[in-house]
């Protein structure tokens, strides 16, 4: 069996779980329209109209489920998608995969998707058939102001992580910072730091901090496998904060790091080190705090 | 505090202190009809990005704002007359008037009642048989009382439901057929022209709230966004009873619009309270360094 029909068959199952009898029949009836028609017009159709069968509340999934879709995608997490979006998804991954004729159908749903609709097709770049040549639509996707939209791309999702050059992967990191996002929710965020981006977090820094305002405290984590003499006065900035977040964030930034002076100043601060080597604080404590408590 | 829909207001070409000043005099819902935008178009590409900013980016701003944004999808009478145009947009109708807010085919009509306006106004309510949507009616501002008797007649030969038809920018002279012949009748108050809010509280006095619906219209000439509530404060202080202020400028338009199926009260009765630092993530409205509006306890955002 082919991944996009075992990913199909996976999405049907888990809505069966979520949907009622009537919502399910409709998609499948749809689905099978789409799969026979020469047209896409069954498709751009069912696509908008699944938002009268489908609701917003979470897809909730069975720990076996999550694990079993992450065989199919690694990386893959529809335990963070709703339903509706997993109907959509589901009804896209029934469109015939002619090249030329899927994309031309791809780029009509991408430039008449209200918000909802724009929100299930880019969290569902990694499980799409011609993904690859996709590139250029998800890097359009980060330029929206549309938090909704630009957290389908970013967060959750491994496509970014897996496709974009570093320039633009740079772009949506700093995004998420400017969004005040939950970097740990970026998929392949540790992978993928690299010196440029310790820079431009660095930069960010002093210019928020030249404006009188605060960094969150998850920034530091991409400056932490390149720490300098530079990175480590910025660091020395962020423990003389008070905000207990920002102390753990610096702390844990200085744990990471190699470099011999940052080691040293570990040892100003031995409650915190001691937080972090028993797993108390960690970017993801970090992060989720930051959100529920500052933005 | 007294809740109000504006349903029929063009906010692309409004300001945030229009949303700002419209949340605070309690208007909770707007509708969006799909208009012109003062220079024509001459692209059918233009008219697809028009029409995926009302479902999208538009609906986005105004939730910022507590405002919850629905629109009507409809090529209007005006441009309805550059036919190789008009064509390409009726191909494109489809695929916008089954997205979810979409409370109606609107607006559409006559304005200067050419061949090409008919054709295309006919068009359009055979589309919105087929999707079961209302249909919102402009009608012309030149011969307007034959134009309106005119709309009517062609919504009933196409076995339109009065019920299901709001015929807007109503006046003194086309009201009581609009009202007889059992359409809605949407009255459009203008700050000079056209119907004033006085006018309206006349209107309101002689034939009652049922079935009349109070709008802006307000689009990027001289209007007034507020038009609503201050046409309900006036009627109040001129004595006419609140639950008919109420069907006017709030329960009427959502009965009306509702049978879209597309418009809920619950979708403003029971939304999250606003919170601009959630949703906007401190820089699509909300520019450098400003405080974000929060409704209820929250820490001020530092970053």
């Amino acid at each position: 069996m082919n991944q996009h029909l075992e990913i199909r068959n996976f999405l049907i199952q888990a809505l069966e779980a979520n949907s009622e009898e009537k919502s399910i029949q409709w998609l499948k009836q749809k689905a099978q329209k789409i799969q026979e028609s020469n047209s896409s017009t069954p498709l751009f159709l069912a696509f908008s109209q699944a938002s009268r069968f489908f609701s917003k509340d979470l897809l909730i999934l069975s720990e076996q489920e999550k694990i079993q879709v992450d065989q199919l995608v690694s990386a893959f997490e529809p335990a963070h998608w709703n339903r509706l979006q997993a109907a959509r998804s589901f009804l896209l991954l029934n469109l015939p995969q002619e090249k030329e004729s899927w994309f031309s159908a791809m780029n009509q749903l991408f430039e008449t998707a209200d918000m909802h609709e724009q929100h299930a097709l880019f969290a569902a770049l990694p499980i799409l058939p011609f993904q690859e040549d996709l590139l250029t639509r998800a890097i359009d996707g980060c330029r929206t102001n549309m938090t909704l939209i630009f957290d389908a791309v970013a967060l959750n999702n491994p496509y970014p992580a897996s496709y974009f050059p570093e320039a633009n992967w740079n772009q949506l990191v700093l995004k998420a910072v400017f969004m005040q996002r939950p970097l740990y929710r970026i998929q392949g965020l540790e992978e993928r730091r690299n010196s440029a981006l310790a820079e431009i977090a660095s930069d960010f820094a002093h210019e928020r901090w030249a404006a009188g305002r605060n960094v969150m405290p998850e920034l530091w984590r991409l400056v932490a496998p390149f720490m300098n003499d530079q990175y480590l006065a910025d660091l020395e900035k962020v423990l003389n904060s008070t905000d207990d977040l920002e102390l753990a964030g610096g702390v844990l930034t200085l744990y990471e790091s190699d470099f011999a002076p940052a080691k040293a100043l570990l040892a100003d601060y031995p409650d915190l080190l001691a937080q972090v080597e028993s797993g108390q604080i960690t970017w993801q404590k970090i992060g989720k705090e930051y959100q529920d408590s500052r933005v | 505090m007294a809740k109000y829909i504006d349903p029929h207001i063009h906010l692309v070409s409004r300001t945030t202190d229009d949303y700002e000043a419209m949340q605070k005099a309690g208007i909770v819902a707007t509708i969006e009809p799909a208009f012109w935008l003062g220079q024509p178009r001459t692209e059918v590409g233009s008219f697809k990005d028009y029409f995926s900013t009302l479902v999208g980016w538009e609906r986005f701003r105004a939730s910022q704002f507590g405002i919850v944004h629905y629109c009507t999808m409809g090529l209007n009478s005006k441009e309805a007359n550059n036919i190789a145009l008009a064509e390409q947009v009726m191909e494109l109708l489809p695929l916008y008037v089954g997205k979810e807010g979409v409370v109606a085919i609107g607006e559409i009509g006559y304005d200067d009642q050419t061949e090409a306006e008919d054709r295309f106004y006919r068009e359009q309510l055979e589309l919105a048989k087929d999707v079961d949507l209302p249909v919102l009616i402009h009608t012309p501002h030149r011969d307007k009382k034959k134009g309106t008797y005119r709309s009517m007649d062609v919504a009933e030969e196409h076995g339109m439901d009065p019920g299901w038809v709001i015929v807007d920018h109503n006046n003194e002279e086309t009201v009581k057929e609009v009202l007889d012949r059992g359409y809605w009748a949407g009255f459009t108050i203008y700050p000079h022209t056209k119907m004033g809010s006085e006018r309206m509280v006349e209107i309101v006095k002689q034939y009652g709230p049922e079935r009349i619906i109070v709008n802006s219209a307000a689009d990027w000439g001289i209007s007034d966004p507020l038009a609503v509530p201050k046409t309900a404060d006036l009627m109040r202080k001129m004595g006419i009873p609140e639950e008919h202020v109420e069907l006017v400028t709030y329960r009427n338009a959502l009965t009306a619009f509702s049978l879209s199926g597309q418009m809920d009260e619950n979708d403003w009765l029971s939304a999250p309270p606003i919170d601009q630092t959630k949703k906007l993530g401190g820089n699509s409205v909300l520019r450098g360094g400003q405080v974000p509006r929060v409704e209820g306890p929250s820490d001020r955002v530092e970053n």
